[in-house]
């Protein structure tokens, strides 16, 4: 609108930007940029415009006495970072003065630095050094001794502080405070004293630590595990995906001769904005790990033998082949949508088999998104950026900053906002009460219950809403009767699930239509089978009463989300189409491999044998298995006790796409050759099937991703030349929403 | 904009916090909190309070306790104790001399007392007693230039302190409570609190 | 011209730190008479007094007070700065010791004609004497309905608390002041242009006036006796009376008050002349304000213009003279220590330049000062003046650069010779 807008001129040419806008903003409208250390948009004000690097002088309109307007010029140079736009405002970058007082910060900013870029990691890429090169002084005047203190101080298993270089700009200590939420950063004691830390005697155990480094405008910050292994200009850059959770961070991915070095944020405003986690910029290593598979295994009595593709490939083909319906698939949750996809043709359209399923142990059988109405729209999970503009978000089990870190941050932002109130359902002693990072400080209702207790919770809750007005119609009877009798029932927590209800009725009412509230559930309330089925009774009441909202069991694993689209799963096809005849799920699968009931078992990136909820009748059902097939990049426990192990390239050795937990298909690249002796999933998949007679050919991944766009209209809007740099929701694409 | 500000809860007290409060300090810092829309407000005069009941200083639990109290990070509590000089994260002594040696005292000669000073406790400036009973600094203006050389002990302000009164100034000072560390912190409490809003006040 | 009391018309009146003696000779009229008043016509009064703030800025009362939006459904603050941290200034301690009564009336003038139900009144951590005698006044007024649930009756309720401060000058600092009052580092906020004024997003984002205590404590007067009687004294545009802090090489320091436009060697004379030898140097503002040499203060005014065209500033009256036994350049280590030691370390010039500064200084008054440590010195003082956050840095640097601008002679004797030109027994000695 018009009136938002304001007339401005910087260095003389005339602009219009919205009212309020930080000048340093409206300068980059026309490419004149400022110099600056602590400003950051994303940072609070408040704490901020303290390096006084981005001075420019200011004229403003006055209105004279006599109703003229004359321009009057501000005594003091002003910092541009915190300088709302007004009407009429004449702005200057460039002049002497400012040259001169830019010249100035930097000397006092370089006095006490130690100045030992050639040994700092940050050298390269440092907006210090940058901007001392562009507009810094020749030399120092300084011959006074610089400030000592300890450096490469160790604030946690993966930061580091150097204190001498740092600039005090408090970009740090605002991440912590306005976005991580931990507040573990702050500063002590005060004047040229003044230094960054954490409380005395305790460590910087926040999820989000590693942002600091990147936010840290010197190299006062840094990695421990990326410390002294490279120099910005030797590294090279592809664009990537983070692994680590369902969230997809889009990241920079750096590495030097074929080897990782170190995960860096990309910036996507709809998904991880400029951010990342510490599972996620740490926890990549595995890339280049030492125990990388570089060959296919195939199992003579006790022993692996290394063995040619073609060996291996004749060998699968063999067992699947005689196995026939009796093969089932499980996992893929780590692996592509192309690679997924390829997959679930060969065990359907080859092999003739509908066991197949990505899920671990008991977890959910319902569908993963209990949405308000019908159709595709409907039940697709919240986008990331939806959350921000809840007025309700109940985390049901969920310990979000672990679980799902930029869910996490945006969830925090909403709540910062003033907007959005937050609900939390957990155990007693659960990670979500210790964490430095945690909803459960912030949240307006805390419920703990017992181990086990979550269904007690959800019928108490359901008895509740039904009481205080929520709409019964749709309860079944027998359900109704024993919510009403969890509410009469004594508990340590009737208080608070009361006030829970209340809470629930109260952000129904703002909101007239859309999604207002939603229920995350997380992993510690999926073993319980029966919630979401009282879940999702209690949001048709609900919503029948006017408070729309969604019940969701968010993806955890990076492609979980695509396992689930594309139809890994034993009741429905890719697209959520229901799948005829039904397949059986995971635990089903394991009892009747245990029956041999199943002749070959094929598991995909998954250490079923660990990571199964009851590890040990995973054990045995993988040890009485006729035929295993393992694919993945290490020698896991799994795979271990498989009779063929298949090395498959990780995600920065090929291209392809993830979905993340809002059903965004995003892509990655390929960054460095993969190890000679590994190979793509979906082309070893492809080829079992020529080999067994059925031609599914693709060219290149690119070619699959073009193949789901036009066989599973989910994925109508997600093909290759759709997807950019920043993916596409299908949510979003079947809505005909642009750009999201 | 009703931004929620800060990460910690900040207005629920928490439900149980060990430490060294005793019922009537937890009653005083209560009373202070309701004179604050938030709890954090109460920051500095519950730093206060924690100086005194842990005898003086400010230790790591002393920081930790405030914070729970607080509903605050514990890091701003140890940011904030740490910018006031008049919290005591180190080690002073029960008695804490500091000499103010800014503009008008040090023109009326306040180096030559602190000289005195430091003779007569046989300790420097930033040093303690070994017995622990005083601890010597110099300090910026305690605005009463009127009676410079001015030196505060604890609650105290003593004026027109030279080299020659040295002597009878430190027997002094050991004879009065208000001098101590802890009493200073407990009168700093007291005059936050209101006392009888009703009948006349006492004398 | 010359001393004239208002103020401390009672000063020295036996007991007139308690309630009863305080009423008998008027107190509490001023607010008596207010809150019959409309508070636009409170305001108004003050208006028409002329009276500027007393902490240092001379900025108008009367605008203040009518930036408060008192009609806003929200709470509004009352704040009284007695954080007095500024060298040389010792008035505020004095009034809140010996007229705490007259602080704490001005204070309910201020929340009835603002519509504020909540006061505050942040004192510095050390003046606990002052504080003792304010909180007892505080429940005195309490007792007799001046604070309370219906300030006199008027149905307005006023609570005031006290909050103590824990050692820090740069709290003095209206936007320090507030940050600490709400439990943090005491560090500078925003303002305009770039946040709106305290009047209206102040403490915890509400509308918030700050004045100082002799603001506060002169209100009473001029709603007791009429902003036109109060306005009568003083110059054009420096009404009223202003108490100073003498201190220094004078014979009877203290606090006087005078009428504003009192010639500077009349308040030296008032306070018994110079001692120890000739005067020097006069800081008449408290060590913020630049020093005047000896030959500068003749035919100086006391007011602010009149400081202002003479290249000093009337400040919050911390007056200092200097004999001839002072060493400029000494004086300049002390003060450089000073800010250095106060910065709060926010801001990048302040933080740095202070204490580079006051590392310069140790070195010179150590006799190895350099040839190029002046300019440098006025360099520094140049690339901090006007960019730091706050205008401690501003005061950080006036000084010194004034002091070298007057007393150029000195520094050079201290660079060529290593030792003071004023001799081996000059003042301050530094420890
Ligand atoms: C570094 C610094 C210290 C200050 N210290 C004080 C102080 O101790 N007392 C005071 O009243 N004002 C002080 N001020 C001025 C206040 O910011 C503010 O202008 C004043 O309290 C407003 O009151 P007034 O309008 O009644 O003068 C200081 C300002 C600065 C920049
Ligand atoms: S450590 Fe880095 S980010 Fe933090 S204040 Fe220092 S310079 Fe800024
Ligand atoms: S970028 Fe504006 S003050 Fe730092």
């Amino acid at each position: 609108m018009a009136s938002d807008l304001v007339n401005i001129t910087i260095n003389g040419t005339p602009l219009q930007v919205p009212a309020g806008e930080m000048i340093i903003e409206s300068a980059r409208r026309i490419g004149v940029e400022i110099p600056h250390f602590c400003y950051h948009p994303r940072l609070s004000k408040e704490a901020g415009a303290n390096c006084r690097m981005c001075l420019v002088e200011v004229a403003s309109p006055r209105k004279n006495p006599d109703g003229s307007v004359t321009l009057a010029k501000m005594p003091k140079p002003q910092t541009s970072c915190s300088l709302p736009a007004g009407e009429g405002m004449v702005i200057e970058t460039e002049t002497p003065a400012i040259i001169e007082a830019r010249r100035g910060i930097l000397e006092f900013l370089l006095i006490n630095h130690p100045l030992d870029c050639p040994i700092c990691d940050r050298g390269g890429e440092c907006p210090l050094q940058n901007n001392t090169l562009h507009y810094g002084p020749p030399t120092t005047r300084y011959v006074e001794e610089k400030r000592h203190l300890p450096k490469a101080f160790p604030l946690s298993e993966h930061v580091v502080l150097d204190r001498e270089r740092c600039i005090h700009c408090a970009r740090c200590t605002r991440f912590a405070e306005d976005i991580a939420g931990d507040a573990q950063l702050g500063f002590l004691k005060r004047g040229a004293d003044m230094e960054v830390s954490v409380r005395t005697g305790e460590q910087f155990t926040s999820l989000f630590s590693g942002n600091t480094i990147e936010l840290c405008p010197v190299g006062a910050l840094l990695s421990r595990s990326y410390r002294f292994r490279g120099r910005p200009w030797d590294l090279m850059t592809q664009k990537s995906i983070c692994t680590e959770c369902s969230n997809g961070c889009n990241i920079k991915l750096d590495h030097r001769a074929g080897r990782f070095v170190r995960v860096n944020a990309r910036l996507n405003e709809d998904v991880n904005e400029e951010w990342t986690c510490d599972r996620g910029k740490f926890g990549m290593d595995y890339l280049s790990g030492p125990d990388r598979l570089t060959t296919p295994l195939v199992r003579r009595g006790n022993r692996f033998e290394a063995v040619g593709w073609d060996e291996a490939i004749r060998r699968v083909a063999e067992e699947l082949g005689q196995a026939g319906r009796k093969s089932a698939f499980l996992g893929g949750i780590r692996s592509s949508n192309e690679d997924l996809f390829v997959m679930q043709r060969l065990f359907r359209e080859v092999l003739g088999s509908s066991d197949l399923d990505h899920r671990v142990g008991p977890s959910f059988d319902a569908e993963p998104v209990i949405g308000v109405g019908q159709g595709q729209v409907a039940r697709a999970p919240m986008s990331l950026v939806e959350l921000e503009g809840l007025s309700l978000f109940i985390s049901f089990g969920c310990d979000m900053a672990w679980e799902q870190p930029m869910a996490y941050l945006r969830v925090r932002k909403g709540w910062r906002r003033g907007a959005l109130t937050i609900a939390s359902v957990a155990r007693h002693g659960t990670a979500e009460d210790e964490r430095p990072s945690s909803l459960a400080p912030i949240s307006a209702v805390r419920v703990r219950h017992d181990e086990g207790g979550e269904l007690q919770v959800a019928l108490r809750l359901l008895g509740e809403v039904l009481r205080q007005g929520g709409d019964g119609t749709a309860v079944p009877a027998e359900l109704a009767a024993k919510a009403e009798s969890a509410v009469t029932e004594q508990g340590a927590d009737a208080e608070a699930v009361r006030r829970l209800a209340l809470t629930l009725f109260e952000a129904g009412k703002g909101a007239s239509d859309g999604r207002s509230v939603a229920v995350w559930i997380g992993e510690a309330a999926r073993t319980n089978r029966q919630l979401p089925d009282i879940l999702q009774t209690l949001s048709a009441a609900l919503s029948a009463a006017g408070v729309h909202g969604v019940v969701q069991v968010p993806a955890m694993e990076v492609n979980e989300q695509g396992a689930r689209d594309l139809g890994i799963a034993p009741t429905w096809l890719p697209g959520y189409e229901q799948a005829d005849p039904a397949g059986r799920n995971s635990a089903e699968i394991l009892a009747a491999v245990a029956q041999g009931d199943i002749a070959a078992l094929w598991i995909s990136g998954l250490d079923l044998a660990t990571r199964y909820s009851d590890p040990a009748a995973a054990v045995r059902a993988l040890e009485s298995c006729p035929f295993l097939v393992v694919t993945d990049l290490s020698l896991t426990k799994t795979a271990q006790m498989a009779d063929v192990v298949l090395p498959v390239t990780s995600v920065a050795e090929r291209n392809g796409t993830y979905t993340n937990v809002e059903g965004r298909v995003q892509r990655f690249w390929k960054a460095y050759d993969p190890p000679a002796g590994v190979r793509q999933e979906w082309r070893i998949a492809a080829q079992i099937a020529a080999r067994l007679g059925t031609e599914i050919h693709y060219a290149s991944s690119r070619e699959v991703l073009a193949d789901i766009a036009a066989r599973v209209p989910l994925y109508a809007g997600c093909g290759p030349d759709a997807l950019g740099d920043g993916g596409v929701r299908w949510a979003s694409a079947l809505a005909g929403e642009v750009g999201r | 904009m009703a931004a929620n500000g800060h990460s910690g809860g900040g207005d629920r007290p928490m439900d149980t916090v060990s430490g060294r409060f005793s019922p009537e300090a937890v009653a005083e810092l209560e009373e202070i909190v309701s004179h604050y829309p938030d709890r954090r407000g109460a920051m500095l005069p519950a730093l206060w309070i924690a100086q005194r009941e842990y005898g003086g200083s400010l230790p790591a639990e002393a920081i930790k306790e405030v914070a729970e109290r607080l509903g605050c990070p514990p890091v701003e509590v140890e940011g904030v104790a740490s910018f006031y000089t008049m919290y005591n994260l180190g080690r002073r002594g029960r008695r804490h001399l500091e000499v103010c040696t800014c503009l008008t005292c040090a023109v009326l000669g306040a180096a030559d007392t602190l000289r005195a000073l430091e003779e007569k406790l046989g300790i420097k400036v930033g040093q303690t007693t070994p017995d622990g009973e005083f601890s010597l600094a110099e300090v910026e203006c305690l605005n009463w230039c009127e009676a410079g050389t001015v030196v505060q002990v604890g609650g105290r302000y003593f004026g027109n302190v030279t080299p020659d009164k040295v002597d009878a100034l430190v027997e002094q000072i050991r004879q009065i409570q208000d001098t101590e560390a802890v009493t200073q912190a407990d009168q700093i409490v007291k005059v936050q609190l209101a006392r009888r809003h009703d009948g006349t006040a006492d004398g | 011209m010359g001393e004239l009391r208002v103020l401390f018309e009672h000063r020295d009146v036996p007991g007139i730190e308690r309630m009863d003696v305080y009423e008998s000779v008027g107190g509490y009229q001023g607010l008596a008479r207010a809150v019959t008043m409309s508070r636009a016509d409170v305001i108004g009064e003050v208006k028409t007094s002329g009276l500027r703030g007393r902490g240092g800025a001379g900025f108008p009362t009367w605008i203040k007070w009518s930036g408060i939006p008192a009609d806003q459904p929200t709470e509004r603050y009352v704040v009284c700065n007695a954080d007095e941290g500024e060298p040389g200034t010792f008035k505020d301690r004095e009034l809140m010791l010996r007229l705490p009564h007259m602080v704490v009336e001005g204070l309910a003038i201020a929340g009835y004609a603002t519509n504020s139900s909540t006061g505050y009144i942040y004192i510095r951590g050390e003046f606990l004497e002052s504080a003792r005698a304010v909180r007892r006044a505080i429940d005195e007024a309490y007792a007799r309905g001046y604070l309370g649930e219906s300030v006199c009756g008027s149905g307005h309720r006023f609570d005031l608390h006290v909050h103590m401060g824990a050692g820090s000058y740069e709290c003095g600092e209206e936007t320090a002041l507030m940050s600490s009052l709400m439990g943090e580092r005491g560090q500078p906020r925003a303002k305009p242009p770039h946040a709106p004024l305290p009047v209206i997003s102040g403490l915890w984002q509400r509308p918030t006036l700050i004045n100082n205590v002799e603001t506060y404590a002169t209100v009473p007067h001029i709603l007791a006796r009429g902003g036109a009687w109060y306005a009568s004294m003083g110059t054009e545009r420096s009404k009223g009376t202003k108490l100073f802090s003498v201190s220094g090489h004078v014979a009877k320091p203290g606090n006087y008050e005078i009428e504003l436009g009192t010639p500077l060697e009349e308040l030296i004379a008032l306070a018994g002349g110079v001692v120890g030898g000739d005067l020097k140097a006069v800081i008449p503002g408290g060590s913020s304000v630049p020093i005047l040499t000896a030959e500068q203060c003749r035919g100086v005014k006391l007011d602010y213009e009149s400081c202002m065209a003479a290249g000093t500033m009337l400040g919050s009256g911390g007056f200092m003279a200097f004999n001839d036994r002072t060493d400029i350049v000494k004086l300049m280590h002390v003060t450089a220590r000073f800010y250095a030691h106060e910065s709060c370390g926010k801001c990048t010039p302040c933080r740095e330049g202070t204490r580079w500064m006051y590392r310069i200084f140790q070195r010179i008054t150590a006799g190895q000062g350099r040839p190029e440590d002046v300019d440098l010195l006025l360099s520094i003082c140049n690339n901090i003046d006007g960019r730091s956050y706050c205008p401690l840095g501003d005061a950080a640097s006036w000084p010194i650069r004034a002091s070298i601008q007057r007393f150029r002679e000195e520094y050079d004797y201290w660079i060529e010779h290593g030792r003071s030109p004023v001799g081996d027994d000059s003042v301050p000695g530094i420890g």
